[in-house]
């Protein structure tokens, strides 16, 4: 029948990863938006790439918070319902941006997501009858990495946050591919390291390594937008990133698990 | 009258690749252990059955699926868009969808094995390198299949959508029929081989997964031996049907009665479909059971 | 979907009349402030849309990770997902007839959906029986009301039912006929409102993707509200529906403002 979703206690708390997520992922934006506006190149496109393994780290922490209550469907589901809601405060944010300035457009696009998220956390856990404690926290926080991270994707993708260059991201739907990419990466960390033996330092790495990894693609796709110096950075840097990490990410499996064979029969317990 | 030639040639070569596909992708799932029936490799540990079958829990079928071929289609069409030749793009995308797969594959192996450590389960590298290399190899088949489908739909059948938004929808369609039509013969007839056949496993056997092969240790690879028989063509069938169906009914009817008869051509379709379900329904009744006395 | 097909909560099935009624007024006012901005009735019908989506998920019948074992009847796949599965398909369908007026599309975005389903549950069914020599069998029911079949004698041991039997069967193509109309509806909708103000390519990619994301918003609502398995409408789990549309219907009107406001505002 069904498992149990266990997840480790203690280590660094929620609050502490999510303002660290929170911050990686708007400084980054920022100096994405900097690059753009103020240097004029697009050659830190792939800070929109860090923005969106930030905003990871910070959605992975927060999945395993609800995930850990069970709510009634796998967490995969849970990443689909953060980058279904948090899509249209990015499109809003974006669209804001266009009116006012570009430089509002992280911090629109983060509030108006929050603002979504914990109305759609206040209907699960009320009109639904789920009574679960984090609930809505979650759900507004979920929406909100969401946006950032397919905000932080497009911004590898085309190499700025404004809306102009955006919509050649949207008319022919690399869109799409950000927020498959991002639900995915998101739900993926804990829903692969779930169990007795979860640690959070492993969760985290890979967290890591499914942003890079999504990098590298948004990376190859940014080529059809952006320079080809800035493609090449932004493709040089994940793939590094993501070698490094996924070195990291299998020591640690390593080190978590009960043994590491190489073709070797099990043992059973009943056989002895 | 041409256009409708090509349509029909389309809708033809879009349901064969749709039936490759189908079978592809659960032969696919079954090896890796992936969706529902994963949850007792899940669990067999937990039991005291230490196992060599792989665990790749990257989520459900459905929601891969839509990744790895959205994915393959948003690349192949951004290559696309800088020049390059649509059958080498398709390639090229299928290769960076597989690598992602694979790579998607061994985090979530990794991962879940480690995590049962208190269990005993060890991480066998023997499995992880041939299964991983196995699943990849039927993931390429399954997305490129998928991504020439809706490159068809796209460019000749000229269908709204884009590329990858056309992935996303028949990417969600292909996890959903494989997973649907192949996970009970995987979950209950392979795994579970050791039960009654013709009855389903009763909820007192979890976790007793079957762990010997013909030969040694069972491996993921046996399983796909096995699912290959049935699961797979079943799925493909399903997965063929789906497309092939959708195709039909609109390419040769929408041109009557303003549109409306593609909807009665569905509509039709579905009907026949319902009688051939109350038929194996009312077949297997009389022929399997009753299991107790009413 | 995967191998976690958590416990739900202890009285998950009460209908919460308080908060629904706060919902509701919170959805007028959602509504009222798309008229004022004149995107009153277009806010509406994918309100509608989306009631239509929670409405149908209630009716697709999934056995998640128990339905691959034979343990449990239904589909062996996620909620949220397997009806996605059949709305996109729908809305691949709708999509495509755009052209051809709104009364075609719905219809052939609802066929869509419903073609999907049928073909996958009959299927789900195949595999059941030709494969595993096992015969549909609900556990929540005593006689499937469609076909007056008595079900418990079919039931193997030590399990709940398996497989489709015929009510599932039309309950999976009366879910497959609404989430795809549901889907259309809203595509449909945000594309014409979309399409008045820039080129027809951004146009169709906006309302795609946001009416994707819709979807899966509304599907995994439903689905949390269902809490993992649903036999179909004979399942007594079927009669939570109306709390699934009053959520779906503030959702969609909050989503659906701000899918709106993109471009009321630009």
């Amino acid at each position: 029948m069904s498992v149990k979703v266990e997840a480790s206690h203690g280590g660094i708390p929620h609050g502490k990863i999510a303002a660290a997520g929170i911050i990686i992922a708007l400084v980054s934006l920022y100096i994405a938006v900097i690059g753009h506006e103020v240097l004029g190149f697009d050659y830190f496109a792939f800070f929109g790439g860090i923005a969106a393994i930030g905003a990871l780290i910070w959605g992975n922490s927060a999945i395993k918070r609800l995930c850990s209550y069970g709510i009634g469907a796998g967490v995969p589901s849970a990443g689909m319902l953060a980058f279904g809601s948090g899509l249209f405060g990015m499109f809003l944010g974006i669209a804001i941006g266009a009116m006012t300035s570009v430089w509002i457009i992280p911090v629109a696009v983060l509030v108006i997501a929050l603002i979504t998220g914990v109305i759609l956390g206040w209907i699960a856990n009320t009109v639904l009858n789920m009574k679960i404690p984090v609930m809505i926290q979650s759900l507004a926080e979920l929406a909100a990495v969401g946006a950032l991270t397919t905000l932080g994707l497009r911004t590898v993708a085309i190499g700025g946050l404004e809306l102009e260059a955006g919509f050649v991201f949207v008319a022919v739907g690399f869109i799409a591919v950000a927020f498959m990419l991002g639900a995915i990466a998101l739900q993926h960390p804990f829903n692969a390291c779930l169990g007795p033996g979860e640690t959070q330092d492993r969760t985290n790495m890979l967290v890591i390594e499914c942003g890079f990894l999504s990098m590298i693609i948004m990376a190859v796709i940014s080529f059809v937008a952006v320079s080809a110096v800035a493609g090449w950075i932004s493709l040089v840097i994940a793939i590094i990133g993501w070698a490094v990490s996924y070195k990291k990410y299998i020591a640690l499996s390593k080190r978590d698990a009960a043994a590491w064979l190489d073709a070797k029969p099990f043992v059973d317990a009943e056989e002895e | 009258m041409q256009e409708i030639i090509i349509g029909i040639g389309v809708t033809a070569l879009a349901g064969a690749l749709a039936a490759v596909a189908g079978a592809a992708e659960d032969t696919e799932s079954n090896i890796g252990s992936q969706g529902d029936p994963n949850s007792q490799v899940q669990l067999a540990p937990q039991m005291g059955y230490t196992h060599r079958i792989y665990n790749k829990a990257v989520s459900g079928e459905p929601p891969a699926y839509t990744l790895w071929v959205t994915l393959a289609c948003g690349v192949a069409w951004a290559f696309l868009m800088m020049g390059m030749n649509a059958i080498l793009a398709i390639v090229l995308g299928t290769v960076l969808a597989t690598i992602v797969q694979g790579v998607y594959a061994t985090t979530a192996y990794l991962g879940r094995t480690a995590s049962l450590s208190k269990f005993g389960q060890p991480v066998f590298t023997d499995v992880l390198k041939s299964v991983t290399t196995v699943t990849m190899g039927h993931a390429f088949v399954a997305i490129f299949t998928t991504v020439v489908i809706c490159y068809l739909l796209a460019t000749v059948i000229g269908h709204p959508f884009s590329l990858p938004l056309l992935g996303i929808v028949w990417g969600l369609a292909l996890g959903a029929a494989g997973s649907a039509t192949g996970n009970p013969y995987y979950g209950k007839e392979r795994q579970y081989q050791n039960q009654k056949f013709g009855a389903g496993v009763p909820i007192s056997a979890s976790g007793n997964i079957v762990r010997y092969a013909e030969a040694g240790q069972r491996s993921s690879i046996d399983n796909g031996f096995f699912t290959a028989k049935f699961g797979g063509p079943a799925s493909g069938l399903c997965f063929g049907l789906i497309v092939f169906f959708e195709l039909w009914r609109t390419v040769l009817f929408e041109h009557y009665l303003a549109g409306w008869g593609a909807v009665i051509a569905g509509a039709v379709i579905i009907i026949i479909f319902m009688v051939i379900d109350r038929y194996v329904e009312k077949w297997a009744r009389e022929n399997y059971g009753p299991y107790t006395e009413a | 979907m995967s191998a976690i097909a958590a416990k739900a909560g202890a009285d998950a099935g009460a209908f919460q009349p308080v908060p629904s009624i706060i919902a509701l007024v919170l959805a007028i006012i959602v509504i009222a402030v798309g008229f004022v901005l004149g995107v009153g009735q277009t806010l509406c019908l994918i309100v509608l849309g989306a009631a239509l989506i929670a409405f149908g998920v209630h009716f697709v019948p999934v056995g998640g990770a128990p339905a691959a074992m034979g343990q449990a009847p239904g589909i062996a796949t996620g909620v949220p997902m397997l009806a996605a599965g059949a709305g996109l398909a729908g809305l691949f369908g709708g999509a495509w007839a755009a052209e051809l007026g709104l009364a075609v599309a719905l219809a052939g975005g609802a066929i869509g959906g419903a073609l999907m389903m049928a073909i996958t549950c009959l299927m789900v069914n195949m595999s059941y029986v030709f494969g595993m020599g096992i015969p549909p069998a609900s556990g929540k029911i005593e006689k499937d009301p469609l076909t007056g079949y008595t079900q418990p004698e079919f039931k193997s041991q030590g399990t709940e039912g398996h497989g489709l039997p015929f009510i599932s069967y039309v309950g999976g193509v009366i879910g497959g006929l609404l989430g795809g109309l549901g889907g259309t509806l809203i595509y449909l909708e945000l594309l014409a409102f979309y399409e008045a103000v820039m080129p027809a390519a951004d146009a169709v990619g906006l309302a795609g993707i946001l009416a994707v994301a819709m979807f899966l918003v509304i599907a995994v609502l439903a689905a949390y509200n269902i809490t993992g398995t649903i036999e179909g409408p004979h399942d007594p789990k079927f009669k939570r529906f109306p709390r699934a549309i009053i959520a779906a219907i503030l959702a969609s009107g909050l989503c659906g403002l701000l899918a709106l406001l993109l471009v009321a505002l630009v």
